[in-house]
């Protein structure tokens, strides 16, 4: 084959574009720290990638609302506590009025501090957490307790559902129809309904029989600690989807780095070879381009 | 009898013809850069001999050359690898179009991305999880309003941006059109020059290069076939002729550009559907006001390259690259939207709690879009509804309570719910991934093409080169070649000299 100037320069200047064209790609590779920079460059990792990345934004999102779901149970859990210490002290309170020797100046005393310490299980159950009421089911904006009013006690016990992993919805506020209650009548029934009617007897003058109100109280503080143990129950299931979502959320980086990162050190290595590779071209194209017949004619 | 001169003669022929040797090869070497050059040589020829056979022929031993002549200045050129390059550069010039505009396409729909439409979606479905965990939140109702309008800027955004670079292509289609019928018309102007110099004998190479180089050019628009056709009076016979010009739909009916026997030329038009409720895309592409060749049917080059890209109507259906992408973000935009108020207005947003009494509310607004099997325009036209400038009319609820956010779990489920694409019930994140994949297949098979074709354009154009191409260390020993030959001629006329010297000077002179 006959071989002329234009076909060297021509051949050579090809050969340097398309090494200038390699070190583009893997400059870019090193600069983004990604495999590929458009969807041609590898179709199928692209339409991985994009998987990848709403997998991996929806592990984000469900840790939020575990963080948000633990917000309600914490904050449940530390009111029921409360609750309870309140019910033990009435309870105390009522064992002691039940002792035959008060009088009934003194009983009035202690109905006075009952009626104090209903009125904290009001605030108790009216408990707001970010502005939300967390005791009223899913009417979070309104009191479950208001005293003065008829019904005083809201019977809201619908749940409130946190989507906390793909489909699965845990309920994260108690039942407080099971807790908080009041039933009107006479005599009256419930939480409140049975304090209002214990401090009654104690301020009433006709002696009756305290005694009986314990029996009361001791259901009303099982009911707390068993809605408490309900709560504890769920509080570790919700524990447990936590672990897997953190697991998930570590497994969904590690697909999504596989999938696009570009593997740093094969980057550098392909740097480097195009590198010499260009050198090389550069340096045989210089002394190509240089000698023709006419350097040694005279 | 000879003549006594005949000798100078011979020697001057010798001179002359080593001089017009030594012209061309500068020439050659003049344009050893000239793009298009194909490198001339000077044939050679013997001068008729001494004497002519002849019954009335001197009586002398033997004929006698009487020198050299230029016979004719030829180019040295390969016909079949120019047939071959245009081949290749027509593949070149349909898949560099092609992979153009794709690669358009791919930086505006920017995936995947942490900007792209998918993460816009993410984001939403994100903002609609915030709202299901804080549904009386009013802060997270606003959020979930600002990222429904980045999804639909986002949609307004692909939209507007495809149909911008569509007109591009558009507009380019029409100045590669312009590009074409201008080069038809400067190879038929060519070719009448040829056929006024050809006819008496001469050989205009650089007409004939400049042809080429067109040719070569309209190869890339065009798929093109090159006859040739003798021109009339006494050619010579290393004379290329006239070109007439073909083109091949791809049923192989051929339509003539340029026809050298009536010096005429037929002009390409583009035919677009823009008439009153037309679409606007091309039609077909008419040839010299001929019969129309529908897209489908055109072969090859640049030109069917961009038409691809810009959209074109074939038997009714609309096919396309961009055409293909608008349609396909108009069927996502509708979908989605129309499922996503579909949920929402069966749900109970803060006023409707207020109020006690269902109202409907919609999220999206389809712009009056509302034609589910071609929801044109849907993607550019999507936008908040009016409802949603109240943020407590967004409907979080189920039922009537507002601390219940399962509502807004179920509109973030909308991304994931199968939808009624046409052909196929898939969801919009699975039906935008196969369109980004068609997307991206596409593209790597164009760029891969396209990088097939320039090798092979390049090899040829190497083997043209090869044949055509000046070398100048080739000239150089030309050079010198035909520098001795004409010294060596020179001196032949100074031992010529001297022997007449002595004839005329020096006879007859004998004692003196």
């Amino acid at each position: 084959m006959r071989v002329t100037q234009s076909m060297l320069s021509n051949n050579m200047l090809r050969h340097i574009s398309n090494s200038y064209e390699s070190m583009a790609k893997t400059q870019e590779q090193l600069t983004t720290g990604k495999k590929i920079s458009r969807p041609s460059d590898d179709p199928v990792v692209a339409m991985k990638g994009m998987t990848y990345r709403t997998n991996l934004t929806e592990v984000e999102q469900y840790k939020r609302n575990l963080s948000e779901a633990y917000n309600w149970m914490d904050n449940s859990d530390a009111a029921l506590d409360k609750a309870t210490s309140v019910m033990q002290r009435i309870r105390e309170l009522t064992v002691q009025a039940s002792n035959g020797t008060y009088e009934e100046s003194q009983k009035g005393m202690i109905g006075k501090e009952i009626e104090q310490l209903k009125e904290h299980l009001v605030s108790i159950a009216n408990t707001q957490v970010a502005g939300k009421y967390i005791f009223n089911g899913n009417d979070t904006t309104k009191k479950p307790v208001d005293l003065s009013k008829t019904p005083s006690v809201s019977d809201n016990g619908n749940t409130v559902n946190l989507e906390l992993s793909q489909g699965i919805e845990v309920a994260v506020n108690i039942n407080p129809k099971n807790v908080f209650t009041h039933t009107a009548g006479s005599p009256e029934s419930g939480l409140f309904g049975d304090i209002n009617e214990l401090k009654k007897a104690l301020e009433s003058t006709s002696g009756q029989d305290i005694s009986g109100f314990l029996e009361k109280l001791d259901s009303h503080i099982n009911n707390l600690v068993s809605e408490r143990a309900e709560l504890g129950a769920r509080y570790n299931r919700v524990e447990l989807i936590d672990a897997r979502v953190g697991e998930q959320e570590v497994i969904a980086n590690r697909i999504l780095s596989d999938n696009e990162d570009a593997d740093i050190e094969r980057v550098i290595t392909d740097l480097k070879m195009q590198e010499s590779l260009h050198r090389a071209a550069l340096g045989v194209g210089s002394r190509i381009m240089q000698p023709t017949l006419m350097d040694f004619l005279r | 009898m000879r003549s006594t001169f005949h000798g100078l003669e011979t020697a001057r022929r010798g001179m002359f013809t080593q001089q017009t040797a030594l012209q061309t090869t500068g020439h050659n070497i003049a344009n050893a850069n000239t793009p298009g050059y194909s490198r001339q040589r000077v044939n050679f020829v013997q001068t008729e001999a001494y004497p002519a056979a002849s019954m009335n022929r001197p009586q002398i031993p033997g004929q006698m050359g009487t020198g050299v002549a230029a016979g004719s200045v030829q180019r040295v050129r390969e016909g079949f690898l120019d047939t071959q390059f245009r081949g290749e550069n027509n593949k070149l010039g349909y898949w560099d179009a092609r992979s153009e505009a794709l690669e358009k396409m791919e930086d505006i729909m920017n995936e995947p991305s942490d900007n792209g439409l998918a993460k816009t979606l993410d984001r939403f479905w994100q903002s609609l999880q915030d709202l299901s965990v804080n549904p009386e939140d009013s802060g997270a109702r606003s959020v979930v309003r600002q990222r429904g309008l980045a999804v639909a800027e986002t949609f307004n955004y692909l939209s507007n941006s495809l149909t911008a670079i569509q007109g591009d292509l558009k507009s380019q289609a029409n100045i590669t059109t312009k590009e074409i019928n201008a080069l038809l018309d400067d190879i038929q102007s060519i070719n009448k020059q040829i056929s006024e110099v050809e006819p008496h004998g001469y050989l205009p190479n650089t007409l004939y290069d400049e042809r080429d180089s067109l040719v070569d050019r309209l190869s890339t628009l065009l798929n093109v076939e090159v006859t040739t056709k003798p021109s009339g009076g006494k050619p010579d016979p290393l004379a290329a002729g006239l070109y007439d010009i073909k083109m091949k739909d791809k049923d192989g009916t051929e339509f003539t550009l340029v026809d050298s026997t009536n010096g005429t030329v037929n002009h390409l038009v583009i035919n677009y559907n823009d008439g009153t409720g037309g679409n606007g895309l091309a039609d077909s592409v008419v040839v010299g006001g001929g019969i129309p060749i529908t897209i489908s049917k055109f072969a090859g080059g640049k030109l069917q390259g961009l038409i691809e890209s810009y959209g074109y109507n074939d038997n009714g259906s609309v096919k396309g690259i961009y055409p293909d992408m608008l349609t396909n973000l108009d069927q996502m935009a509708y979908q989605f939207a129309t499922e996503f108020n579909k949920v929402h207005s069966a749900g109970w947003s803060l006023s409707e709690i207020e109020a006690g009494a269902p109202a409907g509310y919609n999220f999206f607004d389809l712009g009056g879009v509302s034609d589910p099997v071609n929801p044109k325009g849907a993607a550019k036209l999507l936008k908040l509804h009016d409802d949603m400038k109240e943020l407590d009319n967004i409907a979080a609820a189920t039922n009537q309570f507002a601390g219940d956010g399962s509502n807004a779990l179920r509109l973030g489920d909308v991304k994931n719910a199968p939808l009624d694409f046409p052909g196929s019930k898939s969801s919009l994140q699975s039906f935008y991934e196969g369109a980004i994949g068609k997307m991206a297949v596409d593209a790597q098979q164009a760029v891969r093409l396209t990088n097939n074709s320039a090798v092979l354009t390049d090899s040829v154009q190497q083997r043209r080169l090869s044949v055509s191409g000046v070398s100048l260390d080739e000239e150089m020993t030309n050079m010198i070649q035909f520098q001795h030959a004409y010294n060596a001629s020179a001196r032949n006329i100074t031992v010529i000299d001297e022997m007449l010297d002595k004839i005329i000077n020096g006879l007859g002179v004998g004692g003196r």
